[in-house]
């Protein structure tokens, strides 16, 4: 994507009606989830949009020297998805790739917005290329009609006569051929949007761009350190931001004793923020000298946010057990009760994981420039949301979205972090800069980001299944106390989906299986942590129960693992295939001499994985290795293949890291870690060789971005198994569980 | 005043001279592709070299480098393309990217002393520096691809 600081305000402002019909000659295309909503053109004397007011987003626009500029909708977090939805669009165009340029989306524009999320610009779930797939294509394919039927115009033959290749139209009869840029330039008096349907669409063996590997657009600049990240944001008479939050959420500032912060050479102010003391300075230096000096008395932190997390734990284990507790039920099929007291024999057995945090290599870091009348601002951040961080922005000036300029940066990772209805380190910057009437940038330190991390949300989780005397199975039962995310990220969310919390209780649905009789049930438990979606959302902890849990079962049964999964999987054939694919890549038959094999089934909505897991274990130390890992993956049709393994293959890593690794513990309502020494995640050192098998598919794509994580877990979990005997049953599996496991 | 040599520029300073290198290179001089992660020498963002080895500079403060030379990701090439860099592409390492300075700065320097790195030995020498993406297995292959290539 382009650097905004070296782009011309004008490329990436939301074009007025105005703007729009004065701009020098191009073709340009409005979206929407059905496809292109209105055609226009400079110079032309009339657009179909009917209210002047309205500020239109360009899309699609086709300049006359050929470059097609295609508008990103999502948010650029490390997924790549900033080439692969341009691409999708480009593909239908027919546009040659290398004259496509990316702009981001920097407004709550929601005329094209997330449709998985009710249209609002949301970049999570990893539904960005199958939320917007239809409509991508639909608006590719009309745009490319459209330069055809006014080339066919123009040269005065039928339409049905002219065809296209990369970047123009031709007409082979006579041997003519006329660029987009061309094109764009002609009077053009027919600007209707065509019919599309879905049989219009290319199929997917004339696909030139999807399914190739094209590289990435944002990597030559991450190789070169050229990419600009909120952090990176520099603006003239900038001032510098560090912010001391209260150790505890709620608590308030009795007193401050500031002095020795002021008097930090640079430093200007300190300023009391609604949830912190902000230290303001010429330099970024002295901002976080003067933090360091700060004194402040905060007043007791009380109640349930003062909780310690191993309380709150077995708090969560024993709301499992509680008949009056809050229940909702998440996904049910069958009378999963009635087939579990049918069965011969009943399994049952409970898991445990603890608070996990995001721990992206850029900490939180916004720049703010408020106008002198407070009422407007230009924004720097990195966000998964650009309604949500709109919000924000208007929120907290009192203001309305026309005075917002926001700059939606790439972000130095994110997994869940910055999707909040509410950013304190967006609001915080705003309030500073309004206050300091000069530019601002606030920057997190590492021990701010982990102290005052969102959380996934500690677990417990029960499972409970029937066996016949055959050894089949014969009801599931899958039952997670933990808190509601969505009820603390995103209030106004909460309000329509309430009480099924998909964030809370992904993957328990175990929908790849078509369990007969199954019931996957919430206890909303009380939340005494700050929470957020994290990699994977319910998945990474649901999916390590269930499938640990069906290892358990099969050994109860008598089978091997991946045979009872097998049996299980009879009305899936796309499930069987990854199953047996990953147990051929793995020799899973073959016995080894110092490790053992550990399979999971899992995935992330629809996309489905099979992995397998070799494991090695220094008994003394009870230290985990994970030496190979094994995995099939189907997830659909895949728009960009090496994007896709790389994707999966960082899911995986980010599996491993937090189920051998991290952990978030919580005393007094205090986060106890600091940085990375003591919330370690995976190092190179520590990182498997990894193999994966991409299905081809032509089926729907269903993401890629989160598929990779949740079945790591109980692969190593079922690898520790085998070669101990003994169950890892609390994640994640440190050193001291593993020696207790041994014991 | 501290004088300091960054990127083969003489450059003369104002800032503290306790103040950490990282601070001075990104807000001061405006070379921010070194990154801040964790401010500890815990995630080698920050990596540049320091007479060609290998430093953390957050954790490096500017009265430290009289005489010293600095080399930052923009120095590394004139023009981005070392070999490094070249691969990175190629092998298609970066996700997010923000790390990715770091990696590089670091892998140049382990290609100083090793020019035909084994798998082993890279994951070793990059272990200073975290990738929360996950991209280390491609390292592995951007290094190798560049260690063919010099």
């Amino acid at each position: 994507m382009q650097n905004p600081s070296a782009t011309p305000p004008e490329a990436l402002a939301p074009l007025t009606r105005r703007r729009f019909l004065q701009s020098a000659s191009a073709l340009t295309f409005a979206i929407g989830s059905a496809g292109l909503v209105t055609v226009s053109r400079a110079g032309a004397s009339e657009t179909t949009q009917e209210d002047a007011g309205t500020e239109i987003t360009a899309w699609v626009r086709i300049d006359t020297d050929d470059r097609v500029h295609l508008v990103f909708p999502s948010t650029e977090m490390g997924q790549g998805s900033s080439t692969a939805l341009p691409l999708i669009l480009a593909e239908e165009l027919d546009a040659d790739w290398d004259k496509v340029e990316i702009d981001q989306l920097d407004r709550d524009d929601r005329s094209f917005g997330n449709p998985i999320f009710g249209n609002i610009l949301y970049t999570a779930g990893s539904t960005a290329v199958y939320g917007y797939f239809d409509s991508l294509r639909i608006a590719g394919a009309q745009a490319r009609r459209i330069l055809m039927r006014a080339a066919a115009r123009s040269w005065d033959v039928p339409v049905a006569e002219v065809t296209t290749e990369p970047g123009a139209v031709l007409h082979e009869a006579s041997a003519r051929r006329m660029s987009f840029g061309e094109i764009a330039a002609l009077p053009i008096d027919d600007l209707s949007v065509p019919e599309v349907t879905e049989a219009d669409l290319k199929p997917a063996s004339s696909f030139r761009l999807i399914g190739s590997d094209l590289p990435r657009r944002d990597i030559p600049a991450k190789s070169t350190g050229r990419e600009t990240y909120a952090i990176d944001v520099q603006v003239p008479d900038m001032l510098f931001a560090a912010v001391l939050r209260a150790p505890v959420e709620g608590v308030s500032a009795a007193g401050i004793e500031d002095s020795e912060s002021l008097a930090v050479p640079g430093v200007l102010r300190v300023l009391t923020l609604p949830e912190g003391i902000a230290v303001v300075a010429e330099r970024l230096e002295a901002a976080l000298a003067g933090k360091d000096r700060l004194q402040v008395d905060w007043t007791g932190a009380t109640g349930v946010l003062a909780s310690d997390s191993e309380a709150t734990l077995s708090d969560y284990s024993a709301a499992l057990k509680n008949p009056t507790a809050e229940r909702a039920v998440w996904s049910e099929t069958g009378d999963a009760d009635r087939a579990i007291a049918a069965a011969d024999r009943i399994v049952e057995a409970e898991y445990l994981s603890d608070y996990a945090y995001h721990a992206q290599i850029e900490p939180m870091a916004a720049v703010a420039s408020v106008d002198p009348d407070g009422l407007g601002a230009e924004v720097w951040v990195g966000t998964q949301t650009q309604t949500w961080t709109t919000r924000t922005i208007t929120e907290t000036l009192g203001t309305t979205a026309d005075r917002v300029r926001l700059h939606a940066m790439t972000m130095g990772g994110s997994f869940g972090r910055r999707t909040a209805l509410q950013q304190e380190y967006v609001s915080d910057a705003l309030l500073i800069s309004k206050e300091m009437g000069r530019p601002v940038k606030l920057i997190w330190t590492r021990e701010d980001d982990v102290k005052n991390g969102r959380l996934r949300p500690a677990a417990a989780q029960r499972l409970r299944a029937g066996l016949t005397a055959d050894g089949a199975l014969s009801g599931w039962e899958h039952r997670v106390a933990t808190p509601s995310v969505i009820a603390y990220f995103n209030a106004l969310r909460w309000e329509q989906v309430r009480p099924k919390d998909i964030v809370s209780m992904r993957g328990s649905e175990s929908q790849f299986y078509g369990f007969a009789d199954m019931r996957a049930e919430h206890v909303l438990t009380g939340r005494h942590a700050r929470l957020a979606p994290w990699r994977g959302i319910g998945a990474s902890y649901t999916s390590f129960a269930a499938e640990a849990f069906m290892d358990e079962l099969a050994l109860e049964a008598r089978s091997n693992p991946i045979d009872f999964r097998m049996a299980l999987l009879a009305s899936n054939p796309r499930g069987q295939r990854l199953l047996k694919r990953v147990a051929e890549m793995a020799d899973w038959s073959r016995p080894r001499d110092q490790t053992a094999l550990g399979v999971s089934f899992a995935g992330y909505g629809d996309s489905m994985a099979a992995g397998i897991a070799e494991i090695a274990l220094e008994r003394e130390s009870g230290i985990i290795t994970v030496q190979r890992f094994w995995t099939a993956v189907d997830a659909g049709l895949i728009v960009s293949p090496d994007n896709a393994l790389a994707q999966i293959e960082g899911g995986i890593v980010f599996g491993l890291s937090s189920s051998l690794k991290e952990r978030i513990t919580i005393s007094g309502g205090e986060v106890e870690q600091s940085n990375y020494y003591d919330y370690e995640i995976l190092r190179a050192n520590e990182v498997p060789e990894i193999e994966i098998h991409l299905e081809r598919s032509e089926a729907r794509p269903t993401g890629i971005g989160e598929v990779g994580t949740p079945m790591v877990a109980a692969a190593v979990a079922n690898a520790f198994h085998a070669l101990t005997g003994k169950r890892l049953r609390h994640l994640p599996f440190i050193p001291d569980r593993v020696q207790a496991a041994l014991a | 005043m501290i004088r300091l040599n960054v990127n083969d520029e003489e450059i003369e300073t104002d800032a503290e001279p306790d103040t950490a290198l990282l601070w001075v290179l990104r807000e001061h001089l405006g070379l921010t592709g070194t990154k801040f992660g964790c401010g500890a020498g815990m995630c080698g963002a920050c990596t540049v070299h320091i007479d060609g080895v290998p430093s953390f500079s957050c954790l490096t403060s500017i009265d430290s480098l009289e005489g010293a030379k600095v080399t930052t990701i923009e120095g590394l090439s004139p023009d981005g393309d070392h070999p490094l860099q070249r691969a990175w592409i190629a092998e298609q390492v970066p996700q997010c990217g923000y790390c990715q300075s770091g990696q590089i700065m670091r892998a140049a320097a382990l290609l100083e002393e090793n020019d035909s790195p084994e798998r082993a030995e890279i994951l070793d020498y990059m272990s200073p520096n975290l990738c929360r993406c996950g991209t280390y297995n491609r390292i592995v292959k951007a290094v190798q691809r560049a260690a063919r290539e010099v």
